[in-house]
């Protein structure tokens, strides 16, 4: 620890603080534009001038490590320091345009702020300013007014440091310097906006946000984004009751001071015009209901019918509980499932009973990390950044997938089949794979980093028989952290709340007698045999043996990797009650609709892949009549004569509380045989998963976004491969499966594995749900779209 | 005591011989680096230490401590860099040096690689010395073909291999830092230290740059002795240095003299003295970036404490001269354009306050001065001076005050006669308006 | 097709190999050299050429190229004329001998390079020969004492089709030849 003064003000930090951060810590600000506490050091703006006892020159408190026994004066208390500062702020507004009028930024601009406070009351420059046509598009979503810049570097070291993505670069030298994009390179990269958050000036603006708004017409809510299960920080900014910003929250335990460009602009879907805010009963069609009267209905149609429910990742915890509860309560099933598909085993008991076991704090400071089955940078973005900070700082990052992702450049990718996954990592945990191998390499490294290592699994892994709980293995074999990492954002408060068949609240198995005992004594009943998953579920819908399906906040039809068995689910079953935001597809189906409020329009919780539980609040009131998820659910369960015993939020929290609180998984022994010599799906083996920015509902009416980061659909093909079956790059292939066929244009690249097609989940010109049968990997044939050959018919050759 | 040596860099220049190896070795060539690899590397550096070699780049700090601060055993390779970027304005004897006996650098680059352990040394050649790259490369094979360099130095099994990389027009690129970020292959601007180069320097490894001259009188302190050189030249600046004199001087030239020879010695006896016989009006001692003098400094020893004492500094030694018929206000504006040319912009005061001073002094220069502009220059170089991230715009600094502190009255001149007193320029003749464009950016 | 033919594709590898392994990013400006050699100035696609080679983006190359004098992105002439007016060459002349050049090369008032694209003039800082002010280069072969009727002399002989010969070493045949020996392409004679 170091011990020094500032102004006069004693404090003692650590060794290598930065001066300006000791300073913050008394309280005292020291103007600057360049610092950004997650970024290098650069001293490039001059701003930050400090005097130092002792020292002829003045110092930059934001490159200066404190010293033993240092007297800093800021501006505060040092003459020198002052005029150096208003000295500074004079040349910074040299060329400045008079823009803050019509700037985006004017009312929350640190230019602006720091010039008032710091600098000087006018300028003594009377020549022409430097002018730079304006604006200059970077992206769709991303404008740039060079006049405004004050070169900074804070976007262009975000890009180079955080992001990776090196898109924005500095251009010319001297007064000339301007950020820049490569001609007809977009700013492409999913962590653009944030750029245009740490410019301390306009120069850099949304476009979503361009002339909205003025900063005293917000109203702001803190949240915490519902895109994925990266529970990053956000605050919500609402004009006239309408979201029209998303900002990044600082925390450095979940996201830095970082959020990706989907939490960011994709903010219009409580807003558009398919939303629906009133309760609905079928009739003749579609109908306006009161609340009361679905109800009934709902209470009429379960009597004596077998009941299921099925919830996406929409869900908010205290949503998650009640409909826990509610299933076992009101109608005496464990028929209730929130995953598409999972094989989790003892993973997904673990995950469900101990959270926070990793954290983004383990994973940026492991020294090794494991990935399989993840492709962070689209599924969970910010853990995406979280690797590659740890990689900077020397970690070693292993990847075992189908497809490369875009930690290449910090990461030793393994390419493999989906269905090979498991075998590698067996190889991994048995550490007995040839020298120079892979799997050897890999184990060495574990074997090394010990606790200090990480292992993260996709939930596309665990689809897999036994793989997550081979993963699992394999860290507790070498002592690294495990964990079990869901796409979205509902998923782990949903496993933990026990919306699953298999596991009640805090991972206790229902077929377990003692455990299920402990969720009794507060729920009074829960039946003893296991329920049935979302696959068995939807099965049961179409064999007509369900008499209600509730869908709450999840469209199978879209997002269960069948779309066939979804449609003959919907069709088939009894009556299908829809608890969303909106209907979509689900229209043609639905014999009464209950409208939810949106997360910015309400209080709740939210559990991150980590298993962290972070509060909402709202920033807008709900629209029309929609209620919370828990209070409706509450409601149902008032009509079937029961009461789940919640009045309030707070009441579902402390009840909860009691059965969340983290519990000890007894580790089983995990014997199996191996999985043998991997088995091939087929002849290539499809696989998918949703992009970053696809077609997914909360995407909609993010036109800018999709514009910037948005793609057609596509299928991806290994070099090999596609001379093998004759396709070529930027052709056009058909691609078939035993669920369909889809003609797609073709992407020959290397970043795929050899024998395995990619193709995203949900983007425009395809569904590939309409391609499984059940899993996110099948068996699939490939040839010219334009060949009269006939395609092959597709011989599963394993167990799918 | 004995006479001062007076030529020892420029000794052979008159003999075209030594241009290639042969006739180099011939004339004693590489015996240096051949006494030196007879020595330990530590004996080596506390050779350098002694003689008191200071850098000729600029700063003038000690070779051999800069060599000796070059950690050993830490892992990673050790590099040599050569600075041969010179473009600081006026500054022309490094070319020459290489023009006329390429290896007598080559040499004191072989023998810095040996002291601090590096087995890779780069020359950083400026771009527009086209020729002189060309004479480099070709020495530096001959080199290797006389196992001079490569696996085995002279057979003393220490191995060197040399890389050529060229710039491509930056003056910054000139700056230690800078310099690296170039040869790294990014922009060449300054980066922070700490770290020092000594210890992470090019590619994050111990790095010694060195100036071309500095490298080319290594061999001859191997030769003849630490005490030999620290015979000649003043106590503090020992050894000779070639000063490169341009200018309204009859004959312009690289010249090598004894640290601390006045001007007026170099001017008359190397020089041929002012042009057409006309008047010393002012002069640089090392280059654009150093305060002018005038000629009330006409005896100014020329060493490093001696011209910091008459309130300049030595520099590269570049000795600029102007007569009574310059006007010193175009002189200084053409400086400053300059530096806000070849400003990287990374830091605030030097982008924008070379921009600013250059739109001022363009203003005053063609007669559209402002009687606010002087207490307004004098302002924005206290404001620039020491506040910028590295030296450039310090050296933009100099002509500025420096011009201010002895030719004021011109300055006044222009404003209030609204032309200028020398070319004629100005509104009331020509009717010319406030100048619009000054060129700055590459 | 790129810019670079295989022949030169070669050559950058053996440029990538002067730098310690996984440095490869210091090829950059002699990589740019040969790129400029080939097209007479870095277009779009010799920008990305050079960053498929070194595993970059464009804008990263872009950036460095952007940053030097002697790299040039906009349009040049076949050959480069670089009269230096920096203070030492400007005492003796230097603007005149500028303004000569320009008219003699029948470059229009604030542009650089002439309409049929022979030749390109700009201002240089100084080249270190300040011993021979006023001095000029063509395709960075230094002329000395150069005043306003040698310029003149030099602006015909190029306009004429001949390279003039250098105060010192031997003339590059243009810009590009000038660009290629920069990359460090070429046997020295």
């Amino acid at each position: 620890m170091v011990a020094l003064t500032v102004d006069g003000k004693e404090i003692t930090v650590p060794k290598g603080t930065l001066v300006i951060r000791a300073a913050e810590q008394l309280g005292i600000e020291i103007p600057r534009f360049c610092e950004h506490p997650f970024l290098s050091p650069i001293g490039a703006c001059r701003q930050c001038y400090v005097e130092i006892e002792g020292q002829r020159k003045l110092f930059t408190s934001c490159t200066t490590e404190v010293a033993p026994g240092m007297a800093v004066k800021t501006q505060n208390t040092s003459d020198e320091a002052r005029r150096g500062q208003v000295a500074n702020l004079e040349f910074l507004l040299l060329n400045h345009p008079l823009d803050c009028p019509i700037c985006d930024r004017g009312g929350e601009c640190p230019l602006q702020d720091q010039a008032f406070a710091f600098g000087p009351g006018e300028s003594r420059y009377k020549e022409p300013k430097r002018t730079f046509p304006k604006p200059v598009v970077l992206s769709p979503l991303v404008n740039l007014d060079r006049e405004r810049c004050v070169l900074c570097t804070r976007c262009t070291r975000f890009c180079d440091e955080i992001g990776g993505d090196r898109f924005l670069e500095l251009f010319a030298r001297g007064a000339d310097e301007r950020v820049s994009i490569a001609a007809g390179e977009d700013f492409r990269s999913p962590f653009s906006g944030n750029t245009v958050q740490i410019c301390p000036v306009g120069a850099l603006t949304s476009v979503t946000y361009r002339f909205v708004a003025r900063p005293f017409d917000l109203s702001k809510a803190d949240s915490v984004c519902g895109h994925c299960s990266a529970g990053c920080n956000v605050t919500l900014n609402a004009r006239r009751g309408e979201i029209v910003r998303v900002l990044a929250r600082d925390e450095v335990e979940v996201n830095d001071a970082w959020i990706c460009d989907k939490g960011r602009y994709a903010f219009r879907h409580a807003d558009l015009p398919a939303r629906i805010t009133t309760p609905l009963i079928r009739e003749r069609g579609l109908e306006p209901a009161s609340f009361g009267e679905v109800f009934d209905r709902i209470a009429a149609w379960s009597k004596g019918a077998p009941v299921a429910f099925l919830a996406g990742g929409r869900l908010l915890d205290e949503d998650a509980y009640a409909l826990s509860k509610l299933a076992r309560v009101a109608f005496d099933t464990n028929d209730v499932d929130h995953r598409r598909t999972f094989h989790g085993g003892q993973a997904e008991e673990v995950a469900a009973a101990a959270p926070m076991e990793t954290t983004y704090r383990a994973v940026e400071r492991a020294k090794v990390i494991l990935l399989a089955g993840l492709d962070a940078e689209q599924e969970v973005p910010i853990l995406h950044l979280r690797i590659r900070k740890a990689a900077r700082a020397g970690a070693r990052v292993f990847v075992i997938g189908p497809r490369r992702t875009r930690l290449w450049d910090l990461a030793e990718h393994h390419l493999c089949l989906p269905e090979h996954q498991t075998y590698v990592l067996e190889k991994i945990h048995d550490g007995d794979a040839p020298e120079g191998s892979f799997e050897a390499r890999v184990a060495t490294a574990l074997r090394e980093g010990g606790g200090e290592a990480v292992v993260l699994a996709g939930e596309r892994l665990a689809e897999h028989p036994l793989a997550a709980d081979v993963a699992l293995s394999v860290a507790h074999r070498y002592g690294a952290r495990f964990a079990l990492v869901p796409r979205r954002a509902g998923d782990r408060g949903a496993l933990r709340a026990g919306v699953h068949p298999a596991l009640l609240p805090g991972g206790r198995r229902v077929a377990a007698e003692d455990e299920r005992g402990e969720v009794e004594a507060l729920w009074a009943s829960v039946p003893a045999e296991p329920g049935r998953s979302t696959r068995q579920i939807l099965q049961a819908c179409a064999d007509r043996e369900i008499g209600v399906l509730f869908l709450v906040g999840v469209d199978p039809v879209r997002d269960f990797p069948d779309a066939t068995l979804a449609e003959r689910a919907l069709s088939n079953v009894g009556h299908v009650v829809v608890q969303s935001l909106e209907l979509g597809a689900l229209a043609v189906y639905a014999a009464a609709f209950l409208p939810a409020a949106a997360w910015a329009e309400r209080e709740g919780s939210a559990t991150d892949w980590e298993g962290r539980a972070q509060r909402i609040a709202p920033v807008r009131p709900s629209v029309g009549v929609a209620r919370p998820d828990w209070e409706i659910l509450a409601e149902i369960a008032r009509a079937m004569g029961r009461d789940l015993g919640f009045a309030s939020i707070d009441d579902v929290r402390a009840e909860a509380a009691t059965l969340l609180a983290p519990r000890e998984v007894s580790p089983r022994v995990t014997a199996w045989t191996g999985t043998g010599k991997p088995q091939r799906l087929g002849d290539m083996t499809l696989f998918t998963y949703p992009l970053l920015v696809d077609e997914g509902r909360l995407s909609e009416g993010a036109s800018e976004l999709k514009a910037a980061l948005g793609e057609e659909a596509f299928v991806e093909i290994n070099p090999e491969d596609a001379e093998k079956h004759g396709v070529a790059d930027g052709g056009r292939a058909l691609v078939r499966t035993v669920a369909g066929e889809a003609e797609l244009p073709v992407r020959v690249t290397e970043h795929v594995a050899a024998g395995a097609l990619f193709v995203p989940f949900n983007q425009p010109g395809l569904a590939a749900n309409t391609l499984l049968s059940g899993g996110f990997s099948t068996a699939a044939s490939i040839a010219p779209a334009s060949s009269t050959a006939s395609v092959p018919e597709v011989e599963p050759a394993g167990v799918a | 005591m004995s006479k001062p040596v007076t030529r020892v860099l420029t000794a052979n220049w008159d003999d075209q011989s030594v241009f290639g190896i042969d006739g180099y070795i011939a004339k004693g060539g590489y015996e240096g680096l051949r006494r030196a690899l007879s020595m330990t590397p530590a004996e080596l550096i506390d050779l350098v230490k002694v003689s008191g070699l200071r850098g000729r780049g600029g700063a003038g700090f000690p070779t051999g401590v800069k060599w000796s601060f070059v950690p050993q055993d830490t892992g990673k390779p050790t590099y040599v860099v050569a600075n041969f970027d010179e473009s600081e304005p006026g500054t022309f004897n490094n070319r020459e040096i290489v023009e006329r006996e390429p290896h007598r650098f080559l040499e004191g680059m072989a023998i810095a690689a040996y002291a601090v352990g590096s087995h890779k040394a780069f020359i950083y050649c400026r771009g527009e010395f086209l020729w002189p790259g060309q004479v480099l490369d070709a020495a530096i094979r001959e080199a290797y073909s006389k196992g001079v360099f490569g696996d085995s130095m002279l057979g003393g099994g220490h191995a060197l291999e040399v890389v050529l990389h060229r710039g491509a027009g930056s003056y910054i690129c000139g700056e230690e830092t800078a310099l690296l970020s170039s040869l790294e292959g990014y922009r060449g601007q300054p980066r922070l230290r700490p770290p020092f180069p000594a210890v992470e320097g090019l590619y994050e490894s111990p790095t010694v740059i060195n100036n071309v001259e500095t490298l080319a009188t290594v061999p001859s302190i191997l030769v003849n002795g630490a005490e030999w050189f620290a015979k000649t030249g003043t106590e503090k600046s020992p050894g000779t240095k070639i000063f490169s004199v341009s200018g309204k001087v009859e004959r312009p030239g690289n010249y090598e003299v004894p640290m601390g020879t006045p001007l007026r010695q170099l001017l008359e006896e190397h020089a041929g003295g002012v042009l057409g016989g006309r008047r010393l009006k002012a002069w640089t001692p090392g280059g654009s970036s150093t305060p002018m003098l005038t000629d009330e400094h006409l005896d100014v020893p020329l060493d490093f404490e001696s011209v910091a004492a008459a309130g300049s500094l030595l520099g590269t030694g570049a000795i600029i001269v102007m007569d009574e018929t310059d006007c010193i206000v175009e002189a200084t504006r053409r400086l400053v354009q300059f530096y806000a040319h070849e400003s990287c912009g990374k830091c605030t005061p030097c982008r924008e306050g070379t921009w600013w001073v250059s739109r001022v002094l363009s203003r005053i220069e063609l007669g559209h001065g402002r009687p606010e502009d002087l207490p307004l220059l004098d302002d924005l170089g206290r404001n620039i001076l020491f506040k910028a991230f590295c030296a450039l715009a310090d050296g933009a600094v100099s002509p500025i005050q420096s011009s201010l502190k002895f030719f004021r009255d011109e300055y006044v001149q222009h404003i209030e006669e609204r032309r200028c007193p020398f070319t004629g320029k100005g509104p009331g003749v020509h009717g010319a308006a406030e100048p619009e464009g000054v060129v700055v950016g590459a | 097709m790129g810019v670079l033919s295989p022949e030169l594709l070669e050559l950058a590898e053996a440029i990538k190999t002067r730098y310690p392994a996984g440095r490869e990013r210091s090829a950059v400006m002699p990589l740019l050299y040969l790129v400029q050699s080939v097209e007479g100035s870095l277009t779009r696609e010799g920008l990305r050429e050079v960053a498929g080679l070194l595993g970059l983006t464009t804008a990263e190359v872009e950036a460095v190229a952007t940053f030097y004098t002697m790299l040039r992105t906009r349009r040049t002439g076949t050959h480069v004329v670089s009269v230096c007016t920096n203070l030492s060459c400007a005492l003796r002349g230097a603007n005149e001998v500028f303004e000569v050049a320009h008219g003699a090369a029948g470059i229009a008032h604030g542009e650089e390079t002439s309409e049929d694209g022979l030749i390109t003039i700009h201002e240089e800082e100084c080249l270190g020969a300040c011993d021979a002010a006023p001095v000029v280069q063509i395709d960075f072969a230094n002329h000395d004492r150069v005043d306003p009727e040698r310029m003149r002399e030099l602006v015909a002989a190029l306009v004429a089709g001949e390279i003039p010969a250098p105060s010192r070493g031997t003339a590059p045949v243009d810009f590009r030849h000038a660009s290629r020996i920069l990359a460090g392409a070429e046997e020295p004679s």
